[in-house]
């Protein structure tokens, strides 16, 4: 039987004038992707949908600021929040591409102490950890590296070490392994003299380094026996040992570099209500502890942790936050924000010799 | 004489003009249908590239948002301070654009001239305050300045202001280049820990070179071998060139790095046989580097080179041979002239690509084999300046435009055209 075609006509009018009215409200979210993205679509997104309603489009880029601003500027939002780095938050607060808001008339900012507190413009999310990175069935616990020195020690613990092709974060291990508490890195790293210290300290392990780009880079270097020590994210060691069944451990006490992502609301976003709404649940200690169990960092809100079980804390810095250089607060921020290109080329230079 | 002609002198025959107007129109009718497709490359790719070309050389921000300063800074002789009159015109400038974005984007356009400008922009906004500075006179709104920062009495601070004043700037140009000005305006070297851009522009036309050249001497064997092969083995062979070709290339480089690695494959194999002691550096370096480039290029060289091959008769080459050249001498004289235009194609294809390159050196190589394509997609991306990302952009395709017109006359434009 041929349908007629008013009939067709009728359907398709249907589709165009029902769909939006059926559908609920939808905001985008856009973060680093892989396993962030998985942990936040079952922690943060299901949940949050199921409580309101309110559906999640999932995106991701790697922190290329540039995407964020060519969307702000040119006024096509595809966005509605974003998951940055400090610097970014920084700068695009700074520079009118996020949404200021005032977080305390929803949030208790004491519950966000721990990590540094609010961003410019965002909340933390979570709390990422680098450190000392080695494998637990080449060293024995008593043999085990204990500081950046050991690290820069290649006669005690011969071998490769693989450190990050960055500037930022890099330097301030060099620091530490120059002797430099890392509460005083970022005051040191400030001066002149504290720089020249830095890109000494790495001069002198150059020829025993591979550097890596991506965070699954570091973890294939460490578990194909390429490297003997890396510098490394914790949620990626975390990961490597759970998916490869391996005994990846992290020297904490050595110190270690330490940060947030936070969850910004885009500039001129039509949805604006509902994008706070979510950084709001996203934020509650329910959804971050579930968040952090799953990706093995650290949750932002302190009122998660009472939530965790003993398994999942272990993998977390929480013992040992008197010895991390924070990625957070003016001085790193504006350091970083001022020195990081003309750093990165004196770093790239150094690298290249 | 004129009695013999048949038409006036003046004036061609009817008929003539008649061919010649319906030629025009053919010709017309002809420019019509092409127009679309010439808008749409003008629209999609010459106008931006156009735009984005300009970034390298325009002076966003610091005229636009500094009128009043960069117009009082230019009495100035670099010499000691720049008068009274320019600190208040900074000052209501700054005070102006205090807690906008433009202020933030200003102090990070200054800030790739001087580090410490950011902070310094956004420092003293929120250190001066309107009310305040409105009641003082140009003498006591300098002593203000100073006060609220002291890298206003710096005149290093303040030669951005006079140097880049005008709708043009060569200050990007000259940064792609490892140049920087003094604060009394001389062009010079910067200092050799940050000079990069000219090593990796070297880096990236070696890499480029090499990559091309071994390419063409693994594919050329190759292509020929297809070329004379009977069809069902050239379809194979077709089909193992083209395979790698359809894989990803972060799936193609990783590979290699799995296969390179100390504890990989190839290592495990030489050790195995005892070849080597100890496992080779094979990856990380520059010899990792040009094997995953090759393995990723080489079929862009096989393909032009194998459609040129195919379609060269073996006739000739017998022929040749028949007239008493010996082999060498019949693929020097005869064969290497005829598929010449498949090895211009091929190595014009695989040295462009090269070039631009960065995703593999970055996986596969060390330090010191990065190439400059990283860079423009950190400047572009991360750091968003956008004027050094087009500037070394512009500098990369203005020396592929030069090689390509000193081969061109080394060796004849025509041979190189892609036929």
């Amino acid at each position: 039987m041929r349908a007629a075609p008013w009939t067709v006509a009728l359907a398709l009018a249907g589709v165009l004038v029902g769909a939006p009215s059926l559908s609920a409200q939808t905001i985008s979210v856009v973060n680093n992707g892989g396993s962030v993205a998985d942990a936040q679509r079952e922690a943060f997104f299901k949940p949050f949908t199921a409580e309101t309603g309110v559906e999640i489009v999932e995106d991701t880029f790697a922190q290329e600021l540039a995407k964020i601003r060519s969307q702000v500027e040119t006024g096509s939002l595809v966005w509605d929040v974003a998951s940055v780095t400090a610097i970014n938050d920084a700068t695009g607060c700074e520079e009118g591409l996020f949404e200021e808001i005032d977080w305390s008339e929803y949030l208790d900012p004491a519950d966000f102490e721990g990590v540094g507190g609010f961003g410019k413009c965002g909340v933390p999310n979570n709390f990422v950890s680098g450190g000392l990175v080695y494998d637990g069935d080449v060293y024995a616990e008593d043999g085990a590296p204990r500081s950046w020195a050991d690290f820069w020690d290649v006669e005690t613990f011969p071998g490769k070490r693989g450190l990050l092709y960055r500037a930022e974060q890099t330097l301030e291990v060099a620091l530490m392994a120059d002797g430099v508490e890392a509460a005083q890195v970022m005051e040191v790293l400030a001066t002149p003299e504290g720089r020249d210290r830095a890109f000494a300290k790495l001069e002198e392990l150059l020829p025993h380094i591979i550097w890596w780009k991506a965070g699954a880079e570091s973890m294939q270097l460490i578990l194909s026996g390429e490297v003997v020590m890396t510098y490394g994210w914790n949620g990626r060691v975390a990961t490597a040992n759970q998916s490869n069944d391996r005994n990846l451990k992290v020297a904490f006490e050595a110190g270690h570099v330490s940060g947030s992502q936070y969850f910004t609301v885009m500039k001129g976003t039509p949805n604006k209500e509902a994008a706070i709404d979510f950084i709001v649940f996203a934020s509650s200690p329910a959804p971050q502890a579930d968040y952090a169990a799953r990706i093995s960092y650290a949750p932002a809100n302190e009122k998660a942790y009472p939530l965790m079980s003993e398994e999942a804390l272990a993998t977390l810095p929480s013992g040992h936050l008197d010895k991390a250089s924070y990625q957070s607060g003016d001085l790193y921020l504006d350091f970083w924000l001022d020195n990081g290109d003309q750093l990165l080329q004196r770093f790239v230079t150094m690298a290249a010799q | 004489m004129t009695s013999l002609a048949l038409d006036p002198p003046t004036g061609p025959h009817p008929l003539e003009r008649a061919v010649r107007r319906s030629e025009r129109r053919r010709r017309l009718v002809a420019l019509l249908l092409m127009a679309p497709s010439v808008l749409f490359a003008v629209a999609v790719f010459a106008v931006p590239i156009g735009l984005f070309l300009f970034r390298a050389i325009e002076n966003d921000g610091i005229p636009q948002r500094l009128p009043r300063t960069t117009a009082a800074v230019q009495a100035w002789d670099g010499g000691d301070l720049p008068s009274a009159a320019a600190f208040d015109a900074l000052a209501d400038e700054i005070l102006a654009l205090k807690g906008t974005p433009e202020l933030a984007q200003l102090g990070r356009r200054l800030n790739y001239v001087v580090p410490g400008y950011r902070s310094l922009m956004m420092g003293t906004a929120r250190r001066l305050d309107a009310a305040q500075v409105a009641t003082l006179d140009a003498e006591a709104t300098r002593a203000r300045l100073i006060e609220a920062d002291e890298r206003w009495a710096d005149p290093a601070f303040w030669m951005p202001l006079k140097q880049q004043s005008g709708p043009l700037t060569t200050f990007y140009l000259e940064t792609a280049l490892d140049f920087e000005r003094t604060p009394s305006g001389e062009l010079v070297s910067v200092p050799a820990e940050r000079a990069i851009f000219i090593d990796l522009f070297v880096r990236t036309f070696q890499t480029g070179l090499a990559t091309t050249v071994l390419c063409l001497l693994i594919g050329f064997p190759v292509a020929a071998v297809m070329a004379r092969a009977s069809g069902s083995l050239a379809n194979l062979m077709l089909a193992l060139v083209l395979i790698p070709f359809w894989t990803s290339l972060l799936v193609r480089t990783t590979a290699w790095v799995i296969l390179l690695q100390n504890e990989g494959l190839v290592n495990k194999t030489l050790l195995f046989l005892g070849l080597v002691d100890q496992p080779l550096q094979l990856v990380f370096n520059r010899f990792g580097v040009y094997v995953a480039m090759v393995h990723v290029l080489l079929p862009y060289m096989i393909l032009p080179l194998y459609s040129v091959m195919k379609g060269v008769s073996a006739d000739h080459l017998r022929a040749a041979s028949s007239l008493g050249a010996k082999p060498f001498m019949a693929f020097r004289t005869v064969y290497l002239p005829l598929v010449m235009p498949g090895v211009a194609a091929g190595s014009a294809l695989v040295f462009v690509l090269a070039i631009g390159f960065y995703v593999t050196p970055a996986l596969v190589g060390g330090a010191s084999d990065q190439m400059i394509g990283y860079f423009i997609a950190y400047f572009t991306n991360t750091s968003v300046n956008w004027g050094l990302a087009s500037a070394l952009g512009a500098i990369l395709l203005g020396l592929i435009a030069l090689i390509y017109l000193v081969l061109g006359w080394a060796i004849g434009l025509d041979r190189l055209k892609v036929r």
